[in-house]
């Protein structure tokens, strides 16, 4: 399957809003699941990366800090 | 996005290197210490650069640092730099600012000293000021504590360097581990957990994984999916409480201070070394903790009495061994002082070379 | 404007010779900072109640970043509504802390405009240190201070905020200039620093000798401690004006000292057995006139150190014996980015690099790196007889 960043962020997105209130996601988690989907040829870390950093500069999703560094929605959503 | 400015990183320090460092920049000769508190470096060019080492309180408003930046401004071209413990140097290339530079600083309160074998400023963490988990005031004790240790900054000199360290809580936030006397801020009360907020604010399995020793398991209390702790097995690191914040473990009564010895990171003569436990124990008493004051006072007066020259706390007490430390010091050794984590029993005396008190 | 507080338990530390952080918070309070004053209100209250009133930060920062703000609630907000929010910036400092007065009265001037007035100068891991502002503060202090150069440093689970000693800048000892390395780290690691994507926090600290001035062999991940690899150099004119004794007892205070019995000293001449000497840097320490380390400089690297939570507090280990220190220093970012892809794909949530290394084992780890071992990593080779023997074809496996 072909990828590009906009999909990467786009199915990161999906799967932080579908962990919601569940299990708190951190970039590693997002990276690995995607990297699985895609297959590492076509979805490397350096891909994941830039897909990680569209989705929180687009404020589609927000840092957060309990122990550790996860990826979640913004408080407000 | 697009107008924004970030990753940019810190300016670059050598904007802010005075000329005499720029000129010797790598081509240092030798130092002394020309009196408590002032450093002279010796460039191989023959320059020489004056360094005033003032104590500051760490925290700092920015009435003072304009203060600073005034002072360094009068005597020093705005030349000036912190310490990695949390002192204030000023950079004097002209030999004769330096007497009016430390009488300066001495009349606003924030006194010259700090080099050499004695007694420099404590590094430590943020305590009741700012910490959500701290199990006692950081800013406070070292108040108190350099109050009474204020001779050895200033002039009076111990056998070595004499490095305090203190950190609220077990995470740390500086080198306690590795100092020649840690004051330690310990929680004694297993976490209180309100299950009411738990499965709002916690994760339940990160919860549960976070406990070191298996102590937290998944529960339901009145009709809430919770945890319960197991408080035998409960030794008081707080991680849970890092990860969740359902699970206090801040406690007025309980709450209180440890004391370790011995540790140091310098690899002089001997290698690195660990604090190790001294007083398991001490009860906050804000404002000034006298007993914590008091104990560590007599460590550092029967250090100073009893140690070589160049022997730092953890060197001298090598020599001199355990059983003597604690008869010496007069403090009490007590099964909490025997090492129950893992890799224990790597601290049991396995000879017979043990030293006679 | 807030409530002017009532504060005799403070009080009682306005006084004694050291300085004092109450007056410090007063200076605030008095130049017209609510949250200083508010501040004063809710730490004594603490030093009343022996409890602490702050509450978890949670998720609040800058945008596009996911460290540098490390968020602070009060617990009593209608009491201390001034400190409601209390968050802290972390700034990261310029290489060895060095400032000059202008910019300082910059970072003031957006402070005070913005925040509490209050700082840490600096923080545990180096940053300096900015204490207490509301959530509206923290984008437009973001922008001014990135107007004057500055840009935020590290929390949460990424590369924290390298530092380093004064090194060569004012430092004879200096085996390599530590303020150039870690400027050059820090900023090709704009990226790691802040965007948290690493199990846990990773430090960097960089000291120019084994004196460590920044502590790094027992509070970084990555610790860089300069070295040489040839002999100490020995000035012998030096050398006889120390031996009058007057400042130095040579036989006493150096010969005696040396951990490894290296120095021998002939009442005019000083002779070191180089091949016996572990650089610890106690005789150059004693006599800085006459000693100075070698001239092959460079660093050993070490990896590992942290404090107990939660497995335990570890010193760092050596990784790279002998690195020489150039720029752009290569191999020392080859080595981080090989750590960080192990690490990150293997290491547990919140589990240090160090402790991450003892569960998986040295050895593997140092196969997975593509490090070969050597043995200065260990203090001895391995004392118990369960080696995992791994057959290959070669070994004729049955």
């Amino acid at each position: 399957m072909s990828a590009n960043v906009d999909d990467v962020a786009g199915d990161m997105f999906d799967m932080v809003k579908e962990y919601h209130g569940k299990k708190n996601l951190k970039a590693l988690d997002l990276s690995k699941a995607m990297i699985i989907k895609y297959g590492a040829e076509e979805c490397d870390k350096k891909l994941c990366k830039l897909a990680i950093r569209q989705l929180i500069d687009s404020g589609k999703c927000t840092y957060s800090y309990v122990g550790g560094s996860y990826i979640v929605l913004p408080p407000d959503s | 996005m697009a107008d924004r400015k970030t990753d940019i990183g810190p300016p670059h320090y050598e904007k802010f290197l005075p000329p005499i460092i720029k000129a010797n920049y790598g081509k240092w000769k030798h130092h002394e210490i020309v009196k408590p508190g002032v450093l002279m470096h010796v460039g191989q060019s023959g320059d020489k650069l004056f360094s005033v080492r003032a104590a500051t309180p760490r925290l700092v408003s920015t009435v003072t640092i304009r203060l600073f930046a005034d002072i360094a401004e009068e005597f020093c071209d705005g030349h000036l730099r912190w310490t990695s413990r949390n002192n204030v140097e000023f950079l004097i290339s002209d030999s004769s600012k330096v007497d009016p530079c430390v009488a300066r600083l001495t009349k606003e309160g924030y006194p010259v000293g700090g080099t050499g074998p004695g007694i420099t400023n404590i590094v430590h963490t943020q305590g009741w000021v700012h910490c959500h988990s701290a199990a006692t005031d950081a800013s406070g004790v070292v108040k108190a504590v350099m109050d009474e240790l204020f001779p050895y900054f200033n002039d009076k000199k111990l056998p070595a360097k004499l490095r305090i360290a203190f950190a609220c809580c077990l995470n740390m936030c500086g080198a306690v581990h590795c100092s020649d006397i840690s004051i330690l801020g310990v929680h004694r009360k297993a976490p209180v957990v309100n299950h009411e907020q738990m499965n709002k604010m916690c994760e339940i399995p990160s919860t549960v994984a976070a406990c070191p020793t298996g102590a937290i398991r998944p529960a339901t209390v009145d009709g809430n999916q919770s945890v319960e702790v197991i408080e035998e097995q409960c030794m008081f690191c707080a991680n849970c409480y890092t990860v969740c914040p359902a699970m206090t473990l801040n406690d007025p009564i309980n709450d209180g201070l440890s004391i370790w010895v011995g540790g140091k990171v310098s690899q002089a003569r001997s290698e690195p070394m660990f604090s190790k436990l001294a007083i398991p124990f001490i009860p906050n008493e804000p404002p000034r903790w006298p007993t914590t004051v008091a104990a560590v006072k007599n460590i550092v007066e029967v250090y100073a009495a009893h140690a070589n020259n160049y022997e730092r706390m953890g060197e001298w007490i090598e020599r001199i061994g355990w059983p003597r430390f604690f008869d010496m010091t007069g403090i009490e050794f007590t099964k909490l002082h025997i090492d129950d984590f893992s890799h224990a029993g790597e601290t049991y005396q396995r000879s017979v070379h043990f030293k006679r008190v | 404007m807030a409530t002017k507080r009532e504060t005799p338990l403070l009080d009682e530390l306005m006084t004694g010779p050291w300085p004092s952080f109450v007056k410090e918070i007063k200076l605030s309070a008095d130049d017209g900072k609510d949250a200083a004053s508010d501040l004063l209100g809710v730490l004594e209250k603490s030093y009343n109640e022996r409890i602490g009133h702050w509450k978890h930060g949670g998720i609040v920062g800058v945008m596009g970043y996911g460290g540098g703000v490390i968020g602070r609630y009060n617990d009593l907000p209608e009491e201390f509504p001034a400190v409601a929010h209390f968050h802290t910036i972390r700034v990261n400092q310029p290489s060895g802390w060095f400032y000059t007065a202008d910019v300082l009265r910059k970072i003031c001037d957006i402070w005070d405009k913005h925040g509490s007035g209050i700082t840490n100068m600096h923080g545990s891991t180096g940053d300096m240190v900015l204490l207490g502002c509301n959530t509206d503060a923290l984008e437009p202090v973001f922008a001014e201070l990135t107007e004057i150069g500055f840009d935020l440093g590290g929390s949460g689970s990424d590369m924290r905020t390298p530092s380093c000693c004064c090194g060569e800048a004012r430092c004879e000892w200096a085996c390599y200039d530590t303020m150039a390395a870690c400027h050059d780290i820090t900023m090709h690691f704009q990226d790691e620093l802040h965007r948290p994507a690493f199990p846990y926090k990773w430090k960097f600290k960089f000291s120019g000798c084994s004196n460590d001035c920044v502590a790094s062999i027992a509070r970084s991940d990555c610790s860089v401690i300069g070295t040489w690899s040839d002999d100490i150099q020995v000035d012998d004119a030096a050398i006889k004006e120390y031996a009058d004794g007057k400042q130095v007892d040579i036989a006493q205070d150096v010969v005696r000292l040396c951990p490894t019995g290296c120095i021998s000293f002939d009442g005019s001449k000083l002779a070191i057995d180089n091949a016996d000497c572990v650089r610890c840097m106690h005789c150059i320490n004693v006599m800085p006139k006459a000693l100075a380390p070698g001239k092959e400089r460079g660093a050993t690297i070490l990896i590992g150190a942290k404090a107990p939570i939660i497995g335990g507090a570890l010193l760092a280990s050596v990784m790279v014996p002998f690195l020489p220190m150039e720029a752009p220093y290569d191999d020392l970012k080859e080595l981080a980015e090989a750590i960080w892809d192990l690490w990150g794909e293997h290491g547990k949530n919140r589990e240090r690099v160090g402790e991450f290394i003892q569960r998986i084992g040295l050895g593997n780890f140092l196969e997975q790196i593509g490090l070969e071992p050597t043995p200065e990593m260990v203090a001895h080779p391995r004392t118990n007889p369960y080696i995992f023997f791994e057959l290959g074809e070669e070994d004729g496996e049955e």
